[in-house]
């Protein structure tokens, strides 16, 4: 049990990062990540809905679609549970916690088409995890998320100084250090514990 | 309705995923050969037709304040729908496109379209719309799959000719596997966008040009 | 733009919507679902006449007690097919390994995966590496490893976790062969 949670928490963070390694959240990767703050907030918010959304679409998945045999409507139930997640979250922050609504406030909105999210919660269905794997699978590609926004943010801060050539400033010059950083993460690939 | 500026503007100026870089998560993930990239964006080009379509026959009864939950709601069954019918009628194709194919309801470009153009035109407009963005998408995905596949297996066509192995144009030991991995995805999706970043500011010159003489 | 329409008649825009995408989908579904089944029904078979000469006879053996790898084994009278389920790079692989009575590999197939392209995908690959390497699996017996490890079996290049993983699978179809053929 505690070597298959060590395992799930290595590879959603490390050898099968979220983004560098399964490409899941690419639009908010590169939308969100010229400052380090924002990034990191984005993070955050991200990280807090999928562990909230695997527990979520766990229950749903588990208790309305195969107890009725309603298997192939997965993908509309799970993205109607995100989008009312997230508007759930959206409107807790604002009422309760004001400060972090104002720090996550502008992200929160983004999350639902973010597919990280509905991402995490197909692949724990298709695991067969339980309710708790889920969670921490959930929570951990969060955290890959979270690493690989804020690592790549602060690359691109020094990349908005150097002189790029015309064609490949923003968007072109970004992907190509963010298939750098992939390739720093490819390292991690054969790391295994067994 | 100008056909021919829907089509030039899905192709080339406003291409969804070589201007405005929507929908990069397939893009990146799937382009390892040619018969993944036809596959794909094919199945864009259907759902994002349909859903345009249908948003744009409902946009009048769909409250504002529920429309985006609505669009989503559409876009989802019509994934599903394809999602079914690939299972069953190209089990090798929705094998290799694995996740990616329900991921399509979160592909920015389909919800993208379904807000900024679905919502405020007619069916007709819309439908061309969809045909014309989504084979924007589809051709940024074929070079993506042709430039990968070449580069990393060395090989033409993957999955569709020469008996599901390609075409071999470069002889497999200079093949650079990295092409097809993550980082190649990056890599090349980088290159193109420049080189379609510069084609586009080319072309605005020689218009800039004519115009003045 | 702000138009004032009432939360009921939101409600029941959207339960409206969903009661109709439901409809459609359940109606692609019993088209489909059939098919969906066949064809995953028929990849079995298709293994199993792929590792026994006369696989279209093979039965189904019920399997009982924890049995690993083994997923399930289909019995004929030129041997076994056992199917089994090792890690792989990324995800569990899905062999089918043939074996005669006698306790030697007849044929290896992969039913699904999901490796890297290029390199662990070779492992299922219709080409001829792929070939090659299934084909070293052949004739083997008893524990088989692979090359990489000192045993007989073909490593694949930048691939040593998938071939690790295939010699696995293919060690507990022969163990379990040993023990109940």
């Amino acid at each position: 049990m505690i070597m298959e949670i060590v395992g799930i928490l290595l590879s959603a963070i490390l050898t099968e990062n979220f983004i560098l390694v399964k490409f899941y959240g690419i639009c908010p990767f590169m939308g969100v990540s010229k400052k380090t703050d924002t990034a990191l907030g984005m993070g955050m918010a991200v990280t807090f809905v999928m562990a909230l959304a695997s527990a979520a679409c766990w229950a749903v998945n588990e208790w309305i679609l195969t107890a009725l045999s309603l298997e192939y409507m997965q993908t509309v139930a799970f993205i109607l549970v995100i989008a009312a997640i997230v508007q759930v979250v959206e409107m807790f922050l604002k009422k309760s916690v004001p400060a972090l609504y104002q720090a996550l406030g502008v992200y929160l909105p983004l999350i639902t088409t973010n597919c990280a999210v509905l991402g995490v919660a197909l692949v724990n269905v298709q695991s067969g995890y339980s309710f708790l794997l889920s969670v921490l699978n959930g929570a951990a590609g969060g955290v890959g998320f979270t690493i690989a926004i804020v690592l790549f943010s602060s690359i691109r801060e020094r990349l908005d100084e150097s002189d790029v050539p015309e064609s490949f400033r923003g968007f072109p010059i970004a992907l190509i250090a963010a298939g750098l950083l992939a390739l720093a993460f490819m390292g991690f690939s054969g790391l295994s514990i067994a | 309705m100008d056909v021919k500026k829907m089509f030039k503007e899905g192709l080339l100026t406003k291409n969804p995923v070589l201007v405005q870089l929507l929908g990069m998560c397939s893009t990146l993930a799937i382009t390892t050969s040619l018969f993944n990239g036809i596959g794909m964006g094919l199945s864009v080009t259907i759902i994002l037709i349909c859903s345009n379509v249908l948003i744009s026959a409902l946009r009048k009864v769909i409250p504002a304040q529920i429309r985006i939950a609505a669009y989503i709601v559409i876009i989802a069954t019509f994934v599903t729908i394809v999602d079914l019918l690939l299972q069953a009628f190209l089990p090798e194709l929705s094998e290799n496109l694995g996740v990616f194919i329900p991921l399509i309801v979160v592909n920015c470009i389909i919800l993208g379209r379904a807000e900024a153009f679905a919502s405020r035109n007619g069916v007709l407009a819309s439908a061309l719309d969809g045909l014309t963005q989504g084979i924007g998408y589809t051709a940024a995905l074929v070079i993506m799959c042709v430039v990968r596949e070449l580069l990393g297996s060395g090989t033409f066509g993957g999955g569709i000719l020469g008996g599901g192995e390609g075409i071999r144009i470069l002889p497999e030991e200079v093949s650079a596997l990295l092409m097809i991995q993550p980082v190649g995805g990056f890599l090349t999706l980088g290159v193109l966008i420049a080189g379609a970043q510069w084609l586009v500011r080319h072309l605005e010159k020689r218009k800039q040009e004519a115009v003045k003489k | 733009m702000k138009s004032r329409v009432s939360i009921p008649r939101l409600a029941l825009t959207l339960l409206l919507i969903t009661a109709l995408a439901a409809g459609a989908l359940s109606a692609v579904n019993a088209i489909t679902q059939e098919r969906i089944a066949a064809i995953e029904q028929e990849k079995i078979l298709e293994a199993i006449s792929q590792v026994l000469p006369d696989g279209e006879d093979a039965q189904e053996v019920a399997l009982s007690g924890n049995t690993g790898l083994v997923q399930a084994v289909y019995a004929s009278a030129s041997g076994y097919a056992v199917q089994v389920a090792p890690s792989g790079f990324k995800d569990t692989i899905t062999l089918m390994v043939g074996v005669s009575p006698e306790g030697a590999v007849l044929a290896i197939s992969v039913v699904s995966h999901s490796e890297t392209a290029g390199l662990g995908a070779v492992c299922a690959a219709d080409t001829t590496a792929g070939q090659r390497f299934r084909d070293s699996f052949v004739g083997l017996t008893g524990s088989v490893a692979v090359s990489k490890d000192g045993g007989e079996a073909d490593t694949l290049t930048g691939a040593t976790i998938t071939s690790r993983a295939v010699a696995e699978g293919v060690s507990a179809a022969l163990a379990w062969v040993a023990e109940n053929g």
